[in-house]
């Protein structure tokens, strides 16, 4: 990224298809333009031309890179143009953008991870990596809430991982319905039920930041230590360099130090959970 | 001190006339005791070079308030910024430290950054909030400059500081009489120099120094906050005239195309998230965000400092607000 590249400059993508997870929630596969590779928990920016850009962290494999996918709840006005894209529309990304998933750091560990609503998507892309490397992990425990059935996100791909030996997915709805086989309640209730030898565990948390704050209060008083706690922080990331200053949380850029940051390096930054 | 160059203020003036042959060149201009940068023509007799100091930050060259950043750039002839106190060329090191980031070097402020040539003056006249010295910054060129002038009676005294600045000092050789400056000229140049610093230190003695400023903004209280921003309006001025304030918005535009343009977290919505949450959804918590940003966040993160002194936010707030004033209360609290 160095030398003459502008990196301001987005590449061009297509959209190859659109696949609705949820009322308020719709996937876009995209063909970029020319071959694009990122790490899982990097993001990158969206570009509606002309109109605006907004973050979103892929939620396709990493080792996928002809193909890219974003999931995107409708939120604000960015988002609600991405809403309305059809197959063919032509739209651009920049990046990836920041600090991802440290692989390398979960290997020969029970991962457990804590996700809710939207926040399945940056997990998904690391299911992806866990899955493609499930030797090197000892057990993948995935904890995901919504607040209804209808509000699940990825159906058939929970079902695909439910099949897969070493990955158990435990799911909870805040209100569940008659068609709801599941738990119900928060999705940290979901931590109550779950087998684990913390001392031999990592634990990740992406979603609201509501449910990111009593996600990690939670996995603090099961006895986490701090930096065994991963974290994908939501701000309002708009340049994805480390200089718009919007993103900024104390001293980090969450857009270059982050997304992904240990709740031991950001505990006593400000407004972590806003 | 290192070697400088003697010329006659005349020659030097005729020096001007030609180089605005090949370059675009902006020079202070005192208007009714206000200095702005103005391009230069031989008939400006209001020049204004050793009083600090221009309204605009030298930022405004290099970061203008709108850039088209995605389309390409055309060669122009170079700027030349004559005239630019310490505290905007100190400045400089954290818009660089920021810009040119070797992981993402923005190529925009880089070709800016070349094609601009830096003349450094020192100030001889302070104005009312001055006070560069508190925070280890002297009232002259030291840093970040390509050539530096200052001034005994009717002789200016040149120093180079860089290639660009070898370059005019060879090509002021070749045209006029440049003399070598002599020790008692230097020495008299130093008295001078330290007058300015003295009358500045004198000024600003109950000011506490940028560290300790740091540790007074994190210790302080959000009702302190709300207390100090009480005659805040947001209007963001004091971010916009700030000489290391670059925060920034992209523009999108057709094609693909981004303009970056000025933003300043004193404006709502600033960290807004799409979802709706606003961590600086208060007046007073964004009026603390600027001075934490400044003289907490940034000094952690970064080699340079984030004030220089410069006092443009104090003259330009419509509120009335003096950060100094602000600063030595807490330290007196």
């Amino acid at each position: 990224m160095q030398g003459n590249h502008n990196i301001y400059k987005p590449i061009k993508a297509t959209v190859d298809r659109v696949i609705k997870e949820s009322p308020m929630i719709k996937s876009f596969v995209l063909i970029p333009e020319k071959e694009f590779f990122f790490k899982t928990g990097e993001f990158i920016e969206l570009t509606i031309n002309g109109y605006g850009e907004a973050p979103f962290t892929p939620s396709s494999s990493p080792l996928e890179t002809k193909k890219i996918e974003v999931t995107v709840m409708k939120a604000g006005y960015v988002t609600e143009k991405i809403h309305a894209l059809k197959r063919g529309d032509v739209v651009g990304i920049r990046g990836p953008y920041g600090r991802g998933y440290p692989l390398d750091k979960f290997y020969g560990k029970e991962v457990v991870i804590l996700g809710g609503g939207c926040g399945f998507a940056p997990i998904r892309s690391l299911m992806y990596n866990l899955i493609a490397e499930k030797e090197k992990f000892k057990k993948v425990t995935l904890c995901y809430g919504a607040k209804t059935p209808d509000e699940c996100i990825y159906k058939p791909f929970v079902d695909e991982l439910k099949k897969i030996e070493k990955f158990e997915v435990l799911r909870s709805v805040d209100h569940a319905d008659e068609t709801w086989e599941e738990k119900e309640g928060v999705v940290t209730v979901l931590l109550d039920d779950i087998n684990v030898n913390i001392a031999e565990s990592v634990a990740v948390v992406c979603g609201p930041p509501v449910m990111m704050k009593f996600g990690t209060l939670k996995l603090l008083e099961l006895g986490y230590p701090e930096e065994k706690i991963y974290l994908s922080m939501e701000k309002n990331m708009s340049c994805g360099l480390g200089k718009c200053g919007h993103c900024m949380m104390g001293k980090y850029y969450v857009c270059k130090d982050g997304p992904v940051f240990t709740y031991d390096e950001i505990k006593d930054q400000p407004d972590i959970w806003i | 001190m290192k070697k400088g160059f003697q010329i006659h203020k005349h020659s030097w003036l005729k020096y001007l006339t030609l180089l605005t042959n090949s370059h675009n060149m902006f020079v202070p201009v005192n208007n009714n005791n206000i200095i702005e940068y103005e391009e230069y023509s031989p008939e400006l007799n209001n020049l204004s070079y050793f009083a600090a100091k221009p309204v605009t930050p030298l930022k405004a060259f290099l970061l203008p308030i709108k850039e088209n950043v995605v389309i390409e750039r055309e060669i122009h002839n170079k700027n030349i910024i004559l005239g630019v106190p310490a505290c905007d060329l100190k400045a400089l090191e954290l818009l660089d430290e920021i810009y040119l980031d070797p992981d993402h070097t923005d190529t925009v402020y880089n070709f800016n950054r070349e094609n601009t040539i830096l003349i450094g003056s020192d100030c001889y006249e302070i104005q009312e909030h001055c006070h560069c010295v508190s925070y280890n910054i002297n009232p002259w060129p030291e840093v970040n400059f390509d050539l530096s002038l200052s001034a005994i009676n009717d002789d200016f005294i040149i120093f180079s500081n860089s290639e660009k600045g070898e370059k005019l000092v060879n090509e002021m050789i070749l045209n006029f009489q440049l003399t070598e400056a002599g020790l008692d000229i230097l020495k008299k140049l130093q008295e001078k120099r330290n007058s300015v610093k003295k009358m500045l230190e004198k000024k600003n003695t109950r000011l506490p120094d940028y560290q300790h400023t740091g540790a007074l903004i994190k210790k302080s209280e959000n009702d302190k906050w709300e207390e100090y921003s009480k005659n805040c309006v947001s209007c963001g001025a004091c971010a916009v005239i700030c000489p290391t304030c670059t925060c920034f918005l992209l523009v999108d535009r057709p094609d693909f195309e981004k303009v970056r343009q000025t933003d300043a977290c004193q404006y709502l919505g600033f960290e807004r998230i799409a979802a709706g949450e606003d961590p600086l959804k208060k007046k007073y918590m964004r009026f603390r965000n600027r001075y934490m940003c400044k003289y907490v966040w940034r000094p952690e993160k970064y080699k340079s400092i984030a004030c220089t002194g410069c006092g443009r936010c104090i003259d330009t707030c419509i509120g009335n607000i003096n950060k100094n004033e602000i600063f030595i209360q807490m330290a007196s609290l």
